[in-house]
């Protein structure tokens, strides 16, 4: 509908789905990277689903520069830009957060030990579900759709349920006979993991505002 | 043709001021580029005073009858006022001071319609009024249709924008329609213009105004509605509109700032806060009061010096 009269408008919303998409890659390599890591260490596959990680993440800065630029010129009323640039500068903080725990991995050489495995798996899982359903937020909001106040409602369990997690395997890491300075490495790292659903949270949060502001 | 300058001054800045009340959310939101906001709203402004500008004239030059002297000292004394309210900075409505000054030398002539006058001042109280009733009316049958509406966060942006360039055309077709009595009616009435002159005249001088000098007041003054939601901003410029065509079918010049503070006042009724502060609203009712008040005492100033020269030759 009214597609031949504001290009500019459909140009961005294609380049939003883009980037959400390209989103969605940078957490399929992020997840095969962790996947491999928690099996068998940094290897050469770790390597290579961390490149393409990389590869995707700075797609996503593309993709960010050109919304940011037809935004500037003057794509969408005044209100919606600000939402969209906030929106997008808070959902790039979690590829950010891929990509921090990637390279602590690869530079400070971390492996993890047998009796954490499970647990950081179950935060990841839980971690990228919150991603996934922020995803879907996205688009229900966009599409104008019904839904956002029950996907913000489990994004937050799974926040709750991910800080539970969060303090489960750094309370195992200190009750363990490991080194203080693998404690400390490790405890580190399991914060920026907690932090991808806290972020996942923070987006659902503004998605729903930003709802609540568009109804009249 | 001197004689008609008060005229033309009076519709330049009744123009430069008052087309922000139409397209002034759109521009300073950088919604519509000022040359495309000042485009449409000046030909709109000419074509709604050349369709529908006459019955506003005709009760204008109905409130007394005036000679060509006085319509030149009542449209310089209504551009006065004006000026002089705009330097005090209180809020001046074009329509009270022309009909102020007609008060004035319509004392003067001892030849006053009370009951055109009555109508008009009923209208004044009417305007605002009317604003806030009709922006609670439109805005709340415009939520019913947006909020079931299945459009996407895009297309509602689109459309927001398309309907934001829509009102904005139709409120300046309303001021042109309405207030081109306010700049040449005077001159009807003293039998230097036909209606349709008057019209053509009044509008193109208000499109003046509004293509040389309604920049920085769209830019600034428009600011105070997009404080309000674009939606909001819809709703106050459609309410400004339809306020300011309805006192046009009835013949009666109005302000469109007063149109659009009811409409504001209807918003911040329905949504529930405050949109204009009791501050403005004083200022708005000091202006209100006074407008008129000191049009007539400048008519009657203007027309005295302009006589004195009978007084002093031998």
């Amino acid at each position: 509908m009214l597609t031949f009269l504001f290009k500019k408008e459909r140009q961005l919303e294609t380049l939003i789905y883009h980037y959400i998409e390209n989103l969605g890659l940078i957490q399929k390599h992020f997840s095969k990277a962790m996947n491999i890591c928690l099996k068998e260490g940094a290897s050469d596959d770790f390597s290579f689903c961390m490149d393409q990680a990389h590869k995707f993440e700075s797609r996503a800065d593309d993709y960010r520069d050109e919304i940011n630029e037809l935004m500037y010129s003057r794509a969408l009323i005044p209100e919606s830009r600000e939402d969209i640039m906030a929106l997008l500068e808070r959902v790039d903080e979690i590829p950010r957060s891929f990509e921090q725990i990637l390279n602590m991995i690869r530079t400070q050489k971390i492996a993890f030990p047998e009796f954490l495995v499970l647990d950081i798996h179950e935060l990841l899982r839980i971690s990228m579900e919150s991603c996934d359903m922020m995803a879907k937020q996205i688009d229900v909001l966009i599409k104008k759709k019904e839904g956002i106040r029950a996907l913000m409602s489990t994004i937050d369990q799974n926040e709750s349920h991910c800080d539970h997690i969060e303090r489960r395997i750094i309370t195992k890491l200190f009750d363990s006979d490991l080194e203080p300075f693998l404690k400390l490495q490790l405890k580190e790292m399991v914060i920026v993991m907690g932090e991808i659903s806290d972020q996942a949270e923070r987006v659902s949060k503004m998605v729903n505002i930003m709802t609540m502001k568009r109804r009249v | 043709m001197l004689s008609l300058l008060g005229g033309i001054f009076l519709g330049w800045s009744l123009g430069a001021n008052d087309a922000s009340n139409a397209f002034g959310s759109a521009v300073s939101s950088r919604m519509v580029k000022f040359w495309t906001a000042g485009i449409l709203a000046s030909l709109f402004v000419v074509l709604g005073a050349i369709l529908e500008g006459r019955a506003g004239i005709e009760t204008l030059q109905g409130l007394t009858s005036l000679t060509l002297k006085m319509a030149v000292v009542s449209s310089v004394a209504a551009a006065v006022t004006v000026s002089l309210m705009t330097l005090l900075g209180l809020p001046v409505s074009t329509s009270q001071a022309v009909v102020g000054t007609i008060l004035g030398i319509g004392f003067l002539n001892k030849q006053l319609n009370m009951a055109g006058l009555g109508k008009v001042v009923a209208c004044w109280f009417g305007t605002p009024i009317g604003g806030l009733l009709i922006a609670i009316l439109v805005y709340r049958l415009l939520a019913v249709l947006y909020n079931r509406s299945r459009i996407d966060m895009f297309e509602s942006d689109i459309l927001l924008r398309l309907a934001l360039i829509v009102a904005g055309s139709y409120a300046a077709y309303t001021l042109g329609a309405n207030n081109v009595a306010n700049v040449t009616a005077v001159f009807v009435g003293a039998g230097q213009l036909s209606v349709f002159s008057a019209s053509v005249l009044g509008g193109l001088s208000i499109a003046l105004g509004i293509l040389t000098f309604s920049r920085g007041v769209m830019e600034t003054v428009g600011k105070k509605l997009v404080r309000l939601d674009p939606f909001s901003a819809l709703v106050v410029v459609l309410a400004e509109g339809l306020t300011v065509h309805f006192y046009t079918w009835i013949g009666v010049p109005v302000s469109t700032s007063q149109a659009v503070i009811g409409a504001v006042l209807g918003v911040g009724i329905v949504k529930g806060i405050n949109t204009v502060s009791r501050r403005t609203l004083t200022n708005i009712l000091i202006g209100w009061m006074l407008t008129p008040a000191i049009a007539s005492f400048v008519a009657v100033a203007l027309y005295f010096i302009a006589n004195l020269r009978f007084i002093i030759e031998p």
